[in-house]
């Protein structure tokens, strides 16, 4: 009996395949629309994923630099980093000298020359101090800061987290946005396979008036545009992932030149798997909602003459 | 089988389709409906079949009160009775063999009973060696009996023709009768709505006949 069931099902479902097939122009363009319009947001949703994931790792840079007096001893700096260290916001302090942090803008800066040609070293020594997990929010932060000032030594205390922070509430804005996106476009994919679909049921009306003179239930007339929508949302949903993933790959290329000039090594992401099981998902859940809200207005209309 | 008592039905715009109907068939008689066009004999099988239902009055076919009948329940109903029309409503996209299996699998019979069940209705009509073929390379009378065989093929106890033979000759007519008269002497309830009087004379069985909505002509039980 339950065998019976899905093998029933398997044939609506291989029948319904085979209809789809038949009908190429047609499919491909329902496929085609959906396509594209599941791309946009899914395409924005990548890009916010890389966005975030770049910003990530200046976020744990929640670390305040303090440019020290020049002529500060070396025993001078190692007494004030060791009373910095035990303060308990601390979690460690970097030193960076000045010999080192003109080696180190040497490389990076590209003035390699020009510093060379100065006489003596123009940068301060550095400790850049690391605090705790816990204090990383941004009142103690702050508080952390004003402690830091108060030292004679330090010539300026920098905490460069305001436009982390910024950025961060710019995400969270975009993200709604494709939020907001996602869920006009999933109303449009609904409309697009409910056209498709009440296009299919007024194809097959003599059909459908047939299967309900000689018993057929409005379950077993939906079954085949059910599957008719979930196959087209689905295949939709597969193509949106390709336009994604072939924008990426041509992307990729340009992305990787401009973080290399940063001296990063930030490659595109494509989504994850459980974003692209969503995708496919929403894809078919969206292509059988569509068609069985059409299905359920146009099957009530037919009726046997 | 089928019992109406003071059946009206009234169309949308005040037009008497049936007025005051009484009829009572038993299980296993064969009869005829017959009259002009507009007396009414469509409606009548529309009502039988569930497709309207009565204005006033009461209407029971195969134990079932149809001015009851849920929507829901309408389609196990309809499995009870096999109906052949005038123009065969077969699916032009579908092989005979298609055609007549429809019923089974629309009412989820077992997939290794569909094709013995097929070729028996098929053989029954006589056009066993036409399965592969599509209704359109038939002719009119062999795809009136495609018709016939997907009505029966899950034997339902009773049998409705909506002018069966209409658009056919005297000679096809005829053996479309013989095989309503053979489903008859297996024991099916057999209706057939009809302006054909030389088939009503050639069957002689019980006729009802109907006038602008009336019942006009009832010859009771027939031989």
């Amino acid at each position: 009996m339950i065998k019976n069931y899905f093998l029933r099902h398997a044939q609506v479902f291989f029948f319904t395949l085979g209809q789809l097939w038949r009908t190429p122009v047609a499919t491909t363009l329902t496929v085609a629309v959906i396509g594209i319009t599941l791309a946009l947001p899914a395409g924005l949703y990548v890009a916010l994923e890389n966005v975030q994931r770049l910003a990530h790792g200046w976020e744990d840079n929640g670390q305040i630099s303090l440019f020290l007096k020049q002529e500060l001893s070396d025993p001078a700096i190692e007494k004030l980093s060791a009373k910095i260290r035990k303060l308990p916001a601390v979690s460690w302090v970097d030193f960076v000298s000045r010999e080192a942090a003109l080696a180190e803008f040497k490389k990076l800066s590209g003035f390699g020359e020009a510093l060379g040609s100065l006489d003596r070293n123009p940068l301060p020594p550095v400790l850049v101090v690391h605090p705790h997990a816990k204090h990383a929010n941004p009142e103690a932060l702050q508080a952390l800061l004003k402690d830091l000032r108060a030292y004679s030594e330090v010539e300026l205390a920098q905490l460069d987290l305001e436009w982390v922070r910024r950025l961060y509430a710019m995400l969270d804005l975009a993200r709604q946005g494709v939020l907001i996106l996602t869920a006009g476009l999933a109303m449009a994919v609904l409309l697009i396979i409910g056209n498709t679909i009440r296009l299919a049921v007024l194809n097959r009306r003599d059909e459908i008036e047939i299967i309900k003179l000689i018993g057929g239930t409005n379950a077993f007339i939906r079954r085949p545009f059910l599957y008719a929508g979930a196959v087209q949302g689905l295949l939709g949903a597969i193509l949106a992932w390709l336009l994604v993933g072939i924008g990426l790959l041509i992307l990729s290329g340009p992305v990787h030149r401009l973080a290399s000039l940063y001296g990063s090594l930030f490659v595109v992401e494509n989504m994850g798997f459980l974003a692209t099981l969503a995708l496919i998902g929403t894809g078919g859940l969206l292509g059988w909602l569509g068609s069985r809200l059409a299905v359920g207005r146009h099957l009530r209309v037919i009726e046997p003459r | 089988m089928i019992e109406f008592t003071h059946v009206f039905k009234r169309y949308p715009g005040g037009f008497d389709a049936l007025r005051d109907i009484n009829l009572r068939v038993e299980a296993g008689e064969m009869a005829f409906i017959t009259g002009h066009s507009g007396a009414g004999k469509s409606t009548l099988l529309r009502l039988i079949t569930a497709i309207d239902r009565p204005t006033r009055g009461e209407a029971a076919v195969n134990g079932k009160n149809l001015t009851k009948l849920p929507r829901r329940r309408i389609p196990y109903f309809r499995r009870e009775i096999g109906v052949v029309f005038q123009d065969h409503k077969l699916l032009l996209d579908r092989t005979v063999y298609d055609n007549v299996a429809l019923p089974l699998i629309v009412t989820g019979a077992a997939q290794n009973e569909i094709p013995r069940r097929v070729r028996a209705a098929l053989e029954l009509v006589g056009l066993l060696d036409k399965e592969r073929m599509y209704p359109l390379t038939l002719s009119g009378g062999e795809q009136q009996r495609v018709g016939i065989a997907r009505a029966v093929v899950n034997k339902p106890p009773l049998l409705l023709a909506d002018e069966p033979t209409g658009n056919l000759d005297s000679k096809l007519s005829d053996e479309i009768l013989d095989l309503f008269i053979d489903f008859h002497h297996h024991g099916v309830t057999v209706l057939i709505a009809t302006h054909d009087l030389h088939l009503i004379d050639r069957a002689r069985q019980r006729v009802i006949e109907l006038n602008h909505g009336e019942l006009v002509r009832d010859s009771g039980a027939g031989t």
